[in-house]
């Protein structure tokens, strides 16, 4: 497990805090100078500070941090500015968040904090013109495509999460989905950004000079609070493909993909799911799933052309029958949705398994898959933990998860195992992170993946547009005066 | 999520609750089914907000009065277990917390009476009729009364209909196909007694006798569901008593409110002596509709007459019939069985009407604006007629799609077959 801060109690394992937060009962006035402060400035209906309500501003799906200090729900920018000056003046950190279903840790203060939770600014307009959405941090993902699609467009980034998820979210973390394989993700997409500094000041950037957009898109809120965003709009494609395959070995499956690629196919979506995922999809939607097979992949290919929609589909076919494979084409577009909901489903599914998990989120490349997800089966097959796959396999981007009980199985163990599949991708030339982020989950790991001159100059980037280091602190990078984290990996 | 509740010192209870906070990965998949996190937005008042709070209680970091606002705005319709992947059973954590944490709330006397009054005329169905027809008389009184009266009186229908006493026995219609046992209902009885006489029609038609037993009470539900734990846990034995699963095919409710507080027995009774006869009992129980489409799908339905003209029919899900009981191709099924009818899913339709049993009564201002935004998102499919399976819903729906000022007729579905055997639709 991440390690704990210096500055402030997690309430991760077992949430018997001692944290000072803690008291048998609110008298109903601002318990803090902070939360005072942001209520006579922006009224009662915007600031949260009783016990009850900030409790709930302490966690994403994956982590539990310290209980915030008050909680500001913006619903403007200029909201977003008062808030970052009130915490800049009491000395405040500052952690943004958006419905909190990140997988990284990113949104759980990692020390008493304001929260700027987004989730009331959720203005979006769309201008077919010109094939763009502009939106405030608040606004559902799924909600861009469905405003859109009138228009006859749509926002192709499609985080698992895009009922829930919103698109500050997606923006800090940049985030990606299924159909991020052929048409990239959420920073693909975005074409200028507002945002408000530590200093509280508000800055809009597009994606020339020095790209301080790019900069922003993925920086998990430590560098700036994004307020608004501009996003691009593209026409869907007229013809879609499904495709399920199954194996009776994860390798297999990764052999099936690189073939189908390395042949020339270029799928939309091209994901894939081992044989505890499957399981536990069907206990919650029993769709028929293969349960026996060791993995399943699923895949689309679309286009405008049909007959190359279907000859790529071919293709794939023919490299998943000679992997060893079976397939089956989902008969129609009710058949495909059911199976993509299947797969959206895996991550929060996975709890059926046990209550706790540590999710990576590495990305290797393409031709080192098969061995890549059987070195990890093989981690997990002897680790004794209960360890499962599945991901965006078309973008080498994986998911191992570590399931586990922190009642009864080592929290350091599970962090040892994550540590040594963070290894395996690294050694085969890939990242740590391909749509998750880094958060709190893969900060210890960060050593590893970089070199200390790299790592120097990411820090000198947070210096310059965070000099006192109070946006998101904790996140994204290990502490330098103590490089060597202390459960690394003996 | 992990937790230190001390299921040891909860008893049976505790240990429900326990299972639903271990089962909750709060990834967020709740946030978008939320009735109240649609309204309000912020963390606290959706389903993962409230888990965690009913966690901090049980556990003893937060104290119960400052976790109470946020509980008590819950519709408890399950929106949010149907849209978990994790299977965490919300419902039951609710519950079992209301029961659990009710001795300790401490309310005003006016509160209490209130609900001292709403869970003595609810499952009584004579003082409820009473009532109703006072109130009915009461209603131009509205504007001027104070708004927890204002609620109640806003959905009571113009006209309160006579009681109609359903015969103990209904004889089946030619060859007799089964016999099954009905649950009468409360405050249906003396609002809508037409649904009791179209399911006694309907059953009959198919050669089903339908017996209505002698002793039988009140589901329970609202009990149960608002913390009165002894009394319904009363209400659950008398109904134990009442019907013997063994002399019936089936055990009926067209209630979706009754019928899902029917299946809920065995969690109610969970750890106390009666609980495999109250396994015994939920295994009986059905939704009218869900029975129906057994029929239907065995092929043995009779067929109905078409519709005399063709008839656009929104058909609304009900929460306890769609979340809590997990029913929604049943009564559609039947509704497209009926020859001229063109079904229309209605925007938003997983999102609760916002009658959820006493909540008109004890948070009306939201169960105003959902109510209004429900009759909205039907209206907007210009429907000529609006079907859907809970006395709840259809009193909900009927004021505010009138209040809206559309005449649009609001129905039962086992009305809506009712009308069509009979050539009326």
């Amino acid at each position: 497990m991440p390690r704990p801060p210096t500055d402030g109690p997690v309430e991760k394992q077992a949430l018997t805090t001692t944290s000072e937060a803690r008291k048998p009962r609110s008298d109903g006035s601002p318990t803090n100078a902070l939360a005072a402060d942001l209520t006579r400035q922006l009224g009662p209906r915007k600031v949260l500070h009783q016990l009850s309500e900030r409790l709930n501003y302490r966690y994403d799906a994956i982590q539990f941090g310290v209980t915030p200090l008050a909680v500001v729900l913006p619903e403007s920018t200029a909201d977003v500015v008062a808030a970052v000056k009130a915490a800049r003046a009491a000395g405040v950190p500052v952690v943004g968040r958006g419905a909190g279903s990140g997988l990284s840790g990113g949104s759980a203060p990692m020390q008493e904090a304001l929260v700027i939770a987004f989730t009331r600014m959720t203005a979006l307009q769309v201008f077919p013109e010109r094939r763009e959405a502009v939106a405030q941090p608040g606004v559902i993902t799924l909600k861009v495509t469905e405003a859109a699609r009138p228009h006859g467009l749509i926002y192709p980034p499609d985080p698992a999460s895009f009922r829930t998820s919103t698109i500050g979210g997606n923006l800090a973390e940049n985030a990606g989905g299924p159909m991020c394989l052929k048409y990239g993700v959420t920073g693909d997409y975005v074409t200028a950004l507002e945002f408000v500094d530590a200093a509280g000041d508000v800055h809009r950037v597009t994606r020339d000079a020095y790209d301080l957009a790019g900069l922003l898109i993925g920086s998990e809120g430590t560098l700036g609070l994004i307020t608004e965003a501009t996003l691009r709009l593209i026409p869907p494609a007229k013809f879609t493909r499904t495709l399920m395959a199954h194996f009776a070995e994860v390798g297999q499956a990764a052999e099936a993909v690189s073939a189908a690629i390395a042949a020339g196919a270029v799928p939309a979506k091209l994901e894939f799911m081992d044989r505890a995922c499957t399981n536990a999809i069907e206990d919650y939607l029993h769709l028929g799933l293969p349960r026996d097979a060791e993995a399943v992949i699923l895949v689309d290919t679309d286009g405008n052309d049909l007959d190359t929609v279907t000859g790529e589909l071919a293709l794939v076919e023919q490299a998943c029958a000679a992997a060893g494979g079976v397939t089956r084409l989902a008969r129609d577009p009710a058949e495909a949705d059911a199976l993509w909901q299947a797969r959206r489903s895996i991550s929060p599914a996975l709890g059926r398994i046990r209550p706790q998990r540590m999710n990576e989120d590495i990305v290797v490349p393409r031709s080192a898959l098969p061995d890549v997800v059987r070195e990890i089966r093989a981690l997990g097959d002897a680790s004794g933990f209960h360890l499962v796959q599945f991901g965006h396999i078309g973008d080498g981007n994986l998911h191992p998860n570590i399931m586990f009980d922190p009642r009864t199985e080592s929290p350091q163990a599970v962090h040892d195992l994550a540590h040594r599949i963070a290894l395996v991708a690294l050694r085969h030339g890939g990242v740590l992170s391909g749509e998750h982020g880094i958060g709190t989950m893969k900060r210890d790991f960060m050593t590893d993946a970089l070199d200390p001159a790299t790592l120097d100059a990411l820090r000198d980037v947070k210096r310059a547009l965070d000099p006192a280091g109070t946006l998101n602190p904790g996140k994204i990078l290990p502490d330098p005066q103590t490089p060597e984290a202390p459960h690394a990996h003996p | 999520m992990n937790h230190d509740i001390p299921v040891l010192t909860l008893g049976a209870q505790g240990e429900v609750m326990a299972h639903a906070v271990d089962a909750c990965v709060h990834c967020g998949f709740c946030l978008p089914a939320c009735p109240t996190y649609a309204l309000l937005g912020d963390e606290m008042d959706s389903p993962r907000g409230r888990i965690v709070l009913m966690k901090e209680v049980l556990e003893g970091h937060l104290a119960l009065p400052d976790a109470a606002p946020h509980l008590d705005r819950c519709l408890g319709c399950q929106g949010c277990v149907t849209a978990c992947p994790s299977g965490v059973p919300y419902g039951e954590l609710i519950t079992a917390f209301r029961g659990w944490s009710e001795p300790q709330r401490a309310r005003s006397p006016l509160d209490r009476a209130k609900r001292w009054a709403i869970l003595k005329a609810l499952p009584a169905p004579k003082l409820f009729s009473v009532a109703a027809r006072l109130g009915q008389h009461a209603k131009p009184l509205a504007p001027v009364l104070p708004a927890a009266l204002r609620g109640p009186l806003d959905l009571l229908p113009e006209r309160v209909p006579a009681m109609q006493p359903s015969p103990a026995v209904t004889a089946a219609r030619g060859q007799r196909r089964g016999r099954v046992a009905l649950l009468a209902g409360c405050a249906q009885q003396a609002l809508a007694p037409n649904f009791n006489a179209a399911t006694l029609r309907v059953l009959a038609r198919n050669g089903i006798e339908v017996v209505i037993p002698d002793g039988q009470g009140c589901c329970g539900a609202a009990a149960l569901h608002t913390g009165a734990r002894d009394e319904a846990l009363r209400l659950v034995r008398t109904n134990l008593r009442a019907f013997n699963p063994d002399d019936y095919d089936a055990i009926l409710s067209n209630a979706a409110g009754c019928g899902a507080g029917l299946k809920e027995y065995p969690v109610v009774l969970h750890g106390l002596p009666d609980e495999a006869q109250a396994r015994a009992f939920a295994a009986k129980v059905q939704d009218i509709s869900e029975y129906l489409h057994g029929l239907l799908q065995g092929g043995i339905l009779e067929p109905t007459l078409p519709a005399r003209t063709p008839l656009k029919v929104a058909y609304h899900d009900a929460c306890h019939l769609a979340h809590a009981q997990g029913v929604k191709a049943a009564p559609r099924a039947l509704l497209r069985a009926i020859p001229g009818v063109d079904l229309v899913e209605i925007p938003e339709g997983d999102l609760c009407c916002g009658s959820a049993g006493t909540y008109n009564l004890e948070q009306p201002e939201l169960a105003a604006q959902l109510g209004g935004r429900k009759a909205r998102n039907i209206l907007g499919t210009a429907p000529d007629l609006i079907a859907s399976g809970n006395i709840g819903c259809h009193t909900q729906i009927q004021s505010h799609v009138r209040r809206q000022g559309s005449p649009v007729p609001v129905m039962h579905t086992v009305e809506v077959l009712d009308l069509a055997y009979r050539g009326e639709l």
